[in-house]
């Protein structure tokens, strides 16, 4: 019995020992070029591919995947290839184990977010910490964004502020002298963030009224807040959330009284699936903005090239897709390509995040890819490549760009 | 006034849609003493082939009210034939594990050929939305909503009827209330059991056919319709057809009234609080069936 | 002390696999370590499941709940008021176990479907309640976690919280295992496999059903509540329905017979993901196709298979039914106690005076009044439909009579409830034999010394590990009981392999065990054969002469009352129609009228 003791201080010794050194030690410089060899570059991603934003994630992950394709089919980087591996999460919890497990496991050399902002904000503790540099997606949430972090970079979705001012300066375009505004924003986290840049952008309008009403994630009955609405005799309502939550609230309005209604939409609800729910005959008055200068249905020379790439490689789309998430993942793969390439010989994570404060009007068409989306700049103090959005309206049966 | 017939009539129809499912449920237990909790996933899939008749194949919509049944009957039929049959003999807890472990396979399997968030499929009806007057007022009333509650009851009454008065529905009642009788008359468990779960599946994909338009194709359909349905046959007794159909509508009307006055958080609570209520005052439920000494 | 010593080991057995982890953490990198605590998590997760959906048999579609309570409750408990970490856990198990006390009130009352469905209603309100509570809960968009510390030092590497997580888990599933694999556990199967024989033996099947509910919830919430600060943000979504419906798999997979089920289940699950991530996308629809798979060709689970495997390997043979029945020993009847005997002293052990029943418009009792003389073999007779039975279940406290009085041993019993009539000296046999399938004959007979309030179950739960006296002593009786019906050897067989003429007589040992003054046969022949209804006959009146015990006997089987038995009382449409010697009363012609089935003019020729 007496043996026991020493063994087990020596077992406390030595897990105290490995606690300390996986704990406590900062990380040293030999793992910031992590994922680099002779020929590779190994890029990690994370996204939902199946829940409530399945519609962001899995497209995220094939838009990224086109990109590398096209990319190594031009030759690589400065002679490397592009790996992607990609990492299915959905709720906060799958987000951190992915990041962990891209960062840590499969030692990758860039992380992007395309999870959106939940993914976004529930990685953003983990990532400031690493230090991994990492492209942020989709993820409008300040979480992400602030503080400032020099290894976060942020791609084709503007905060939050830009793209509820712009929302509200769509509302003002269409019924100039609307007094009584909605909101209605779903309580899970992207809408969240649109809420808040909404509200700041409504009130610096005057003798505006508003009224807030929210939704659970995934509601396809508005009732309570189509009465509100109606009740409180709205002009217009600015809508954060899916294209099904958008589609159906506006689907409903008829049948609670709500009619003659300006609505207008988030990027990520401005999608053509939104059209058989409310019909073609009612799109009269739905707007919205979009990310990227084209939409999937439109006769643009870059878009229709795009099209071409997508249905070769993932064959005849669903309903809904390529969505902007696809055209958004494609075209930024290519903002890292780039990022990449400036970064030469220097492939540590500092090297690659100088270089990428650098990056200047950052396109697919560097790569031999069609420029489907609004060229991408950074500096060292601005980490946002892109701020434009287009002005979006259903002309014809389908979404188009009506204004850049 | 106007106001209130609205929030009753988007009830009502959401109502209809829940009494359809539930009746589903309430047939499949009746005649096998199976709790189906795979029903939701087979009302999505009736939704499902909605989409590809309409949507992908661009086939008049009235094909889609006569495939769905056919298809979704076939392949409930072919799911009791494969997994539940040989596990008739099990008890019913783990009967229950199988059917809810079966639902879930379901929807998966419909969201892996898919991978979208939501499908949507349009409206059976179109037309500009009706405005009855009333008084110095007016309700709205949309052509969809009444051809989705009529027809959704309709065939509710009609599957009823199959039910109490046709042949099958027979043999079907006979097996329930007594199956070894029923074989000794004559009634081969085998087919019974496969004819109700035929007839259970294709309630289920004129459900599904219904829900489409206002609920969009999702997996998540199948879990909203599996505790509507449930909430709508335990309110009805779980063993009466016509109190599956009242205990949809008023799960319908209930909800949408505490959604209009009282929050849309208090909907998805409601329904709960309802099936509670009625578990813990009635446990037979509102509709209970007369059952025989043989207990 | 090597029984104690054994019993130590079974104990902290499955503990072992998380001990393991720890090793197995040492020479793997961080995000494995980091997976192994997801695991570790899992085990306790699946230990509980086993024991409330394994054992008691209730589906429970709230484990996310549960998960939620645990985990949201250490969490706000260590933000909002500052507690320490691993107190904020305990709480949280707590709060955990507090919801399944409250879902469990008035929940198991339901069985099957309606109790799954009552467990959705707490899922679905305790998930509506966190995304409404937004200012305390952080609503939809979930709710930062802080770092765990503990006596002030900061946990973020991945092996301390690795360990501070198998810490933990062991003092969570060491208990568990405690529970499960002791008295308690061995009652929850009992109860679900037969509630009506372990009513009769005192087994409350609420304050059991409860008890599952409340213990495995705490046990969730706590594994949860350590999962917490490894998640960094909680959502509603995390413990969603989903995640009630896939930890249901664990013991299903795992097997639900004994606790490595959920212990193999939790920790192969909840791995299996990790290693499946390349398919990622198919996990879900994997994870339901395995659980139908196991419902349908390997109901045992992963434990059967691996038991199949370990047989295969050392070419033993699956265990097979014991069928020979195994005749009456004379010499160790002989060695019955007979002490108890002076207890039956003159007077009557049973009065029964002017007891009804009323069943709509049938009087299936209507006002009988018998005496049951103490320490006499008595046999009670009538055709179907004469209202023997439902006497009888008034007499066992299974039907509350509607009128009229039942006294036994002097005392009033007629309203006392039937998990009290063991404490009075009264069990019974059953119909349909009542046995527990599952559980050894010791076991079975052990459940029928009664002590099964729920307070000194789970007490005595303890009583092998903390090498009470009282475990062994139980024994002794219960092979004591066994030996005196002639079934000596197979205290370590499942009572579901014996032929139906044992388990009979398995019935009657638990009867006995327990030493009662009066004890119910209810046909205690039905369906065995002639020669062994003689012997039981034999066994029977042995024990009615050895041990001094009152009999009260229901039977068909004339025969085999009149040779039985020193008093018959014969019943017909609900009432008394004869009394007296057996052989007496059977040739009177109002009996044989009214059971016989003759006509007047039939019984005149005659």
């Amino acid at each position: 019995m007496t043996s026991h003791h020493p063994v087990t201080r020596r077992s406390i010794g030595l897990a105290l020992a490995t606690l300390a050194g996986l704990g406590l030690l900062p990380r040293g410089a030999e793992a910031n070029s992590q994922g680099v060899s002779k020929d590779e570059i190994v890029i990690g991603a994370l996204g939902a591919l199946t829940g409530a934003t399945a519609f962001i994630g899995a497209p995220g992950r094939d838009g990224i995947q086109l990109a590398v394709d096209g990319i190594n089919a031009q030759g690589g980087i400065n002679g490397r290839k592009l790996r992607l591996v990609f990492e299915h999460a959905f709720t906060p919890a799958e987000s951190v184990a992915a990041a962990k497990k891209l960062v840590e496991s499969d030692k990758v050399f860039v992380l992007i977010l395309a999870s959106g902002s939940t993914g976004a904000a529930a990685a953003a503790d983990y990532v400031r910490e690493t230090g991994v540099p990492t492209y942020n997606l989709y993820g409008s949430t300040p979480i992400i964004r602030k503080p400032f972090a020099k290894n976060v970079f942020h791609s084709v979705v503007p905060p939050a502020e830009i793209s509820g001012g712009k929302m509200v300066d769509m509302i003002f375009e269409a019924k100039p002298d609307a007094k009584r505004v909605g909101v209605l924003a779903g309580t899970y986290a992207f809408p969240q963030a649109t809420k808040a840049g909404l509200l700041a952008a409504l009130e610096k309008k005057k003798d505006v009224k508003v009224v807030v009403e929210e939704f659970d994630q995934g509601a396809r009955d508005f009732t309570s807040q189509l009465l509100s609405f109606a009740r409180q005799r709205v002009e217009a309502v600015l809508v954060s959330g899916s294209f099904s939550e958008a589609g159906f609230a506006i689907k409903q309005a008829p049948e609670k009284g709500v009619t003659n209604m300006t609505w207008v939409l988030d990027g990520s609800a401005v999608n053509d699936a939104i059209i058989p729910i409310i019909g073609p005959e009612n799109t009269k008055g739905v707007y919205g903005y979009f990310n990227v200068p084209y939409f999937p249905a439109q006769l643009d020379p870059p878009i229709v090239k795009y099209n071409e790439l997508w249905k070769a490689k993932y064959g005849a789309p669903p309903q809904g897709r390529p969505n902007v998430y696809d055209i958004a993942g494609y075209s930024s793969t290519f903002v890292l390509a780039a990022a990449l390439k400036k970064a030469g010989t220097d492939l540590s994570w500092a090297g690659l995040i100088s270089a990428w404060e650098t990056v200047k009007d950052a396109k697919p068409s560097d790569f031999g890819g069609p420029d489907v989306a609004f060229p991408e700049s950074f500096s060292p103090t601005d980490h946002q490549g892109n701020t434009r959005l287009g002005k979006a309206a259903i002309k014809d049966g389908i979404w188009q760009v009506i204004a850049k | 006034m106007a106001e209130f017939i609205m929030v009753i009539i988007g009830g009502v129809q959401f109502g209809a849609i829940y009494a359809l499912a539930a009746i589903g449920v309430v047939v499949i237990h009746k005649a096998t003493r199976t709790v189906n909790f795979a029903h939701g996933g087979l009302v999505m899939l009736g939704a499902f082939v909605t989409y590809l008749v309409v949507v992908e194949l661009r086939w008049p919509y009235w094909t889609a009210y006569v495939l769905a049944p056919l298809l979704i009957g076939t392949l409930a039929m072919a799911l009791e034939l494969v997994i539940l049959r040989p596990i008739r003999r099990a008890d019913m807890f783990t009967v229950i594990m199988a059917t809810i472990f079966l639902g879930i396979a379901l929807s998966e399997t419909f969201r892996l050929a898919q991978n979208t968030e939501m499908l949507a499929v349009p409206s059976a009806v179109k037309g500009p939305p009706m405005i009855v007057p009333l008084g110095e007022d007016a309700f709205i009333v949309t052509a969809e909503q009444i051809w989705v509650t009529i027809g959704a009851l309709l065939t509710g009454f009609a599957g009823l009827a199959l039910f109490r008065y046709a042949g099958i529905g027979r043999s079907m009642r006979a097996m329930a209330s007594n199956i070894r009788g029923a074989q000794l008359c004559g009634f081969s468990i085998d087919r019974v059991y496969a004819l109700a779960w035929f007839f259970g599946g294709a309630l289920a994909g004129l459900a599904g056919v219904f829900a489409a338009p206002s609920k969009g194709v999702s997996p998540e359909l199948a879990v909203s319709v599996i505790s509507a349905a449930f909430v709508a046959a335990v309110i009805g007794g779980f063993d009466s057809l016509i109190g599956a159909i009242i205990g949809g509508l008023l799960l319908g009307v209930v909800e949408t009234l505490s959604a209009a006055y009282v929050s849309s958080a208090m909907k998805s609570a409601v329904s709960f609080l309802l099936l509670f209520v009625v578990l813990l005052w009635r446990p037979d439920g509102l509709f209970p069936e007369r059952k025989g000494r043989d207990v | 002390m090597s029984d104690r010593l054994r019993g130590i080991l079974r104990v902290l057995a499955p503990s072992s696999a998380l001990v393991a982890f720890l090793l197995l953490g040492l020479f793997v990198g961080q995000y494995q370590r980091y997976v192994l605590s997801h695991a570790a998590a899992a085990i306790v997760i699946g230990a509980a499941l086993t024991m409330l959906v394994g054992y008691a048999r209730c589906i429970s579609l709230a484990t996310g709940a549960m998960m939620a309570l645990g985990a949201y409750g250490s969490t706000l408990l260590v933000i909002k008021l500052g507690f320490p970490f691993l107190l904020a856990v305990a709480l949280g198990g707590v709060l955990g176990g507090l919801g399944g006390f409250i879902l469990a009130v008035p929940g198991v009352r339901f069985r099957s479907h309606n109790l799954a469905m009552v467990t959705l209603v707490f899922q679905s309100v305790v998930i509506i309640v966190i995304r409404e509570l937004k200012g305390l809960t952080g609503g939809a968009e979930g709710l930062n976690v802080p770092r765990p510390t503990l006596f002030g030092i900061d946990f973020s590497g991945d092996y301390a919280i690795l360990m501070l997580t198998v810490c933990v888990c062991v003092c969570v599933l060491v208990p568990l295992t405690i529970l499960v694999t002791g008295a308690y556990g061995k009652n929850l199967r009992a109860l679900a496999s037969n509630e009506v024989g372990a009513r009769a033996f005192g087994i409350s099947i609420e304050h059991h059903l409860i008890a599952a509910f409340t213990i495995s919830s705490a046990a969730v919430a706590i594994a949860a509540a350590i999962a917490a600060p490894r998640f960094r943000v909680i959502d509603p979504d995390t413990y969603g329905i989903m995640a009630s419906i896939f930890t249901l798999a664990y013991p299903i997979v795992g097997g639900m017979q004994s606790i490595w089920g959920g212990v193999l289940g939790g920790g192969v699950l909840a791995l299996l993901p990790e290693v499946l991530r390349p398919v990622a996308d198919f996990i879900e629809l994997f994870f339901a196709v395995l659980v139908i798979a196991t419902i349908m060709f390997f109901r045992g689970g992963l434990v059967d298979l691996a038991g199949a495997i370990g047989r295969r390997l050392k070419g033993a043979r699956p265990p097979e039914s014991i069928e020979a029945a195994s005749p009456v020993d004379a010499a160790v009847t002989g060695g019955l106690e007979t002490s108890n005997a002076a207890v039956a002293a003159i007077g009557n052990a049973l009065v029964i005076d002017n007891v009804s029943k009323v069943y709509d418009a049938l009087r299936a009792v209507d006002g009988v009044s018998v005496e049951v003389r103490a320490g006499s073999l008595h046999g009670l007779m009538g055709p179907n439909g004469a209202g023997k039975t439902t006497l009888f279940n008034t007499i066992s406290g299974f039907v509350g009579a509607d009128g009229g009085r039942i006294e036994c041993f002097g005392r009033d019993i007629t309203h006392s409830p039937v998990e009290g009539r063991i404490a009075l000296g009264i069990t019974r046999t059953f119909q349909q034999v009542a046995i527990f399938p599952e559980l050894t004959c010791r076991d079975n007979v052990v459940i029928g010394l009664g002590r099964n309030g729920i307070g000194s179950v789970l007490s005595r739960s303890f009583d092998d590990i903390a090498g009470r006296a009282r475990a062994a002593e139980e024994r002794g009786q219960a092979d004591w009981a066994l030996a005196a019906v002639g079934l000596g050897g197979l205290g370590d067989a499942p009572a579901g392999m014996l032929s139906l003429g044992n388990q009979r007589r398995l019935e009657i040992a638990r009867a006995i065990v327990s030493r009662p003054r009066l004890i119910l046969l209810d046909e205690p022949v039905s369906g065995v054969g002639h020669q062994e209804a003689e012997q039981l006959k034999d066994l029977l009146k042995r024990i009615n002469a050895d041990l001094g015990v009152t009999m009260l006997v229901v039977e068909h089987n004339i025969g085999f009352l009149v040779s039985l038995c020193d008093q018959l009382t014969v019943m017909g449409s609900g009432r008394v129609i004869a009394e007296g010697k057996p052989e007496e009363v059977v040739t009177r012609s109002e009996v044989r009228r009214v059971y016989f089935g003759e006509s007047e003019k039939v019984a005149l020729h005659a």
